[in-house]
């Protein structure tokens, strides 16, 4: 469990260069929707930079683990030649495959694998915007899949990643799958008429984490029929202690990973007695990996929330998540 | 007599600017509210009326948390104007002998391994990092006594300078290796006062006192030094011992206040300066204005940091820098020109 932080740490770092960048260029700011007939590949990245695909990819490096598990579900790991440090730990079975430091990639070490095609995130880009103009020159495509915020695009970068290979119908299987899934919240969520008000956080005391608006997991938190304490703002947000405990949230869900017990780690702090979640101690963990990593997962951690947050309510929805 | 008076004054504005910090915050409390749940915390009075929550929040949150503030920023001020005047450089601070480097490796080393030591618990992390912080000295001292055996300031510094970016760059390289701590690694080095408790203070007011008050014995030989080291020679100070005794107190008082909140840069490099232009160059009033000036201007940086984008929170250091600064302009000029 402790191992899973960097999703967590990636997360922080777009939300800290967001912060610094002043908002001023949104990851997922629509980017050019990928074409879908059967035929085509992608011309353009999710990033909007144009690539040229070859018909054929056997050769490819992922380097998030959020990408990989889609490929996984794509059933294309046999295709990796080369992964990000992280990928490991969330995908069996790729220990022995080349890994790169998602931050800093030894780019002649992926030139030497000979990919056909090199899968990045956002994170990637946090140095510099083309940080693998080296590989391009060379003319091994690099499709950008930066961050996304909303479901809507996470679905968009599953069909782009599965479009890459000419896997329309298998991306739009997952998507379906997703949507399916995701409606039976919905509905559900939307009965729900006397809202529980939620504090989600993704760093604990004394750099409290949470997020307004405009995240994927703020989406989530109104699906499930619950109200984000934080709703009036904007993106990923450090909270004062005070105004955390002033918002007085009903339930506390928490993501963290890198501290021991980070729900007793609540339950004990100083000054929040008297907040509603603490006192009923309605305080949760939630899957790190699965409410971080944008992919089809995150409808594993919508289920953990819905439960969470509303056992009675969702006791029908099974918990994909439980040990 | 005036310069009494000043003194005075500072320190019943510096006092009431704490008061002031406590009145603001994501929930405004009047010091009406204040006062009453001061009696309701300490004299059991009945809490007719106001929220539980707000009481929490006055009481164990903002308070120990603006006392904090004010306490960190005296002892890195003292401790500044002691470093500028014993070493004569007014770039020097208290940061400027490895102490937030060593502090900062120490509290890594627990982060990462998860240490608890039996009779420290808690406060392992404080505790392992001000030994780092307070060791990192006596070894940059150690090394700048092998290397000049009258131990020059240039000298001081220069092994200071180097041995604190050598340990940095072990803190770097140990952070950039560790991904799984990095979030925790990165916030403890960016320095914040947020949920300080008072079991934090109570630890750490003895310490800083103590550490203050032995400072304000040696302000005459800190006056002394302050003409060279040949004339405080001649004047019959013990450079051998009164420098490295003064150095050592610096280093606890910074080291204990890195150990809790991290490194926060700036209050203790211009603090002294202000003082100085106030209340002129002698030691036995440069040290109390220090400690009178550098707790409020901290208060108010951690205020800020609080409640400008509330409820959002911002870093504390960089508060500091970002209102310390004009601050600094302001005072220094309007005096050179008055």
């Amino acid at each position: 469990m402790k191992r899973a932080a960097t999703s967590l740490v990636t997360v922080l770092m777009a939300a800290l260069l967001t912060l610094t960048a002043c908002s001023a260029k949104p990851t997922s700011e629509s980017p050019a929707d990928p074409p879908t007939t059967a035929a085509s590949l992608p011309t353009v990245d999710r990033a909007g930079n144009p690539i040229t695909l070859p018909p054929e990819i056997t050769r490819v490096i992922s380097l998030a683990p959020s990408i990989t598990q889609v490929l996984d579900a794509l059933g294309l790991k046999d295709r990796l030649v080369g992964i990000d440090t992280q990928t490991p730990r969330y995908v069996p079975g790729l220990d022995s495959l080349p890994q790169f430091d998602m931050m800093q990639p030894d780019l002649e070490a992926m030139l030497a694998l000979q990919p056909d095609l090199v899968l990045v995130s956002g994170i990637s880009l946090y140095a510099s915007d083309d940080p693998f103009k080296p590989l391009k020159d060379v003319g091994i495509p690099v499709a950008v899949i930066p961050t996304s915020n909303s479901i809507e695009d996470v679905m968009k970068d599953i069909q782009f990643i599965a479009g890459c290979f000419g896997k329309q119908a298998e991306g739009e299987a997952i998507v379906a799958q997703m949507r399916a899934e995701i409606d039976r919240i919905a509905a559900i969520g939307a009965t729900i008429t006397e809202k529980k008000r939620v504090m989600f956080e993704i760093a604990p005391l004394p750099t409290i984490y949470s997020f307004g608006s405009g995240v994927f997991l703020h989406e989530m938190l109104e699906l499930i029929g619950a109200e984000n304490v934080f709703a009036d703002h904007q993106g990923w947000m450090a909270v004062t202690e005070e105004s955390a405990i002033a918002a007085n949230p009903d339930v506390i869900l928490t993501n963290v990973n890198d501290i021991d017990d980070p729900v007793q780690e609540i339950l004990s702090r100083s000054g929040w007695e008297n907040v509603t979640a603490v006192k009923n101690r309605a305080v949760y963990y939630i899957d790190t990996a699965a409410s971080s990593l944008p992919n089809h997962h995150i409808v594993d951690a919508l289920k953990q929330m819905a439960r969470a947050v509303y056992p009675d309510q969702y006791a029908a929805i099974g918990n994909p998540l439980a040990p | 007599m005036k310069t009494g008076w000043k003194l005075v004054l500072t320190a019943l504005g510096s006092l009431s600017v704490l008061v002031l910090t406590a009145s603001f915050g994501s929930v405004p409390i009047p010091p009406g509210d204040i006062l009453h749940i001061l009696g309701h915390k300490l004299l059991d009075m009945p809490l007719e009326g106001l929220s539980p929550i707000s009481a929490d929040i006055l009481w164990k949150v903002r308070l120990p948390r603006a006392v904090m503030a004010y306490l960190v920023g005296s002892a890195l001020s003292v401790s500044g104007a002691v470093m500028q005047s014993v070493l004569r450089n007014p770039l020097a601070s208290s940061y400027t002998l490895g102490v937030s480097a060593g502090a900062s490796l120490g509290a890594a080393i627990v982060i990462l391994t998860g240490l608890t030591l039996s009779f420290a618990g808690m406060l392992t992390l404080p505790f392992v990092a001000s030994v780092f912080g307070l060791s990192t000295v006596f070894v940059a001292m150690g090394l700048a006594a092998r290397f000049d055996r009258s131990m020059h300031n240039e000298t001081i510094v220069l092994v200071g300078m180097v041995l604190s970016l050598f340990v940095n760059a072990i803190l770097t390289l140990v952070t950039a290796l560790s991904q799984d701590h990095l979030r925790q690694l990165v916030f403890w080095q960016m320095g914040s006062f947020s949920g300080k408790e008072w079991q934090h203070v109570a630890v750490v007011t003895p310490i800083l006192l103590t550490g203050v008050l032995l400072l304000s014995l040696l302000t005459h030989e800190m006056d002394i030094l302050t003409f060279g080291e040949e004339q405080a020679l001649s004047a019959g100070v013990e450079l051998r011992k009164v420098k490295p005794l003064l150095i050592g107190l610096c280093a606890l008082l910074t080291g204990t206040s890195v150990a809790f909140v991290g490194t926060i840069g700036f209050v203790d490099l211009i603090v002294p300066h202000v003082a100085r232009r106030i209340f002129g160059a002698s030691h036995r009033l440069v040290l109390p204005a220090s400690a009178l000036l550098g707790g409020p201007m901290m208060a108010v940086a951690d205020l800020v940091s609080r409640t400008v984008l509330a409820p959002r929170e911002l870093p504390v250091g960089a508060v500091t820098a970002l209102i310390g600064a004009p601050f600094f302009a302001y005072v220094y000029f309007k005096e050179r020109s008055g």
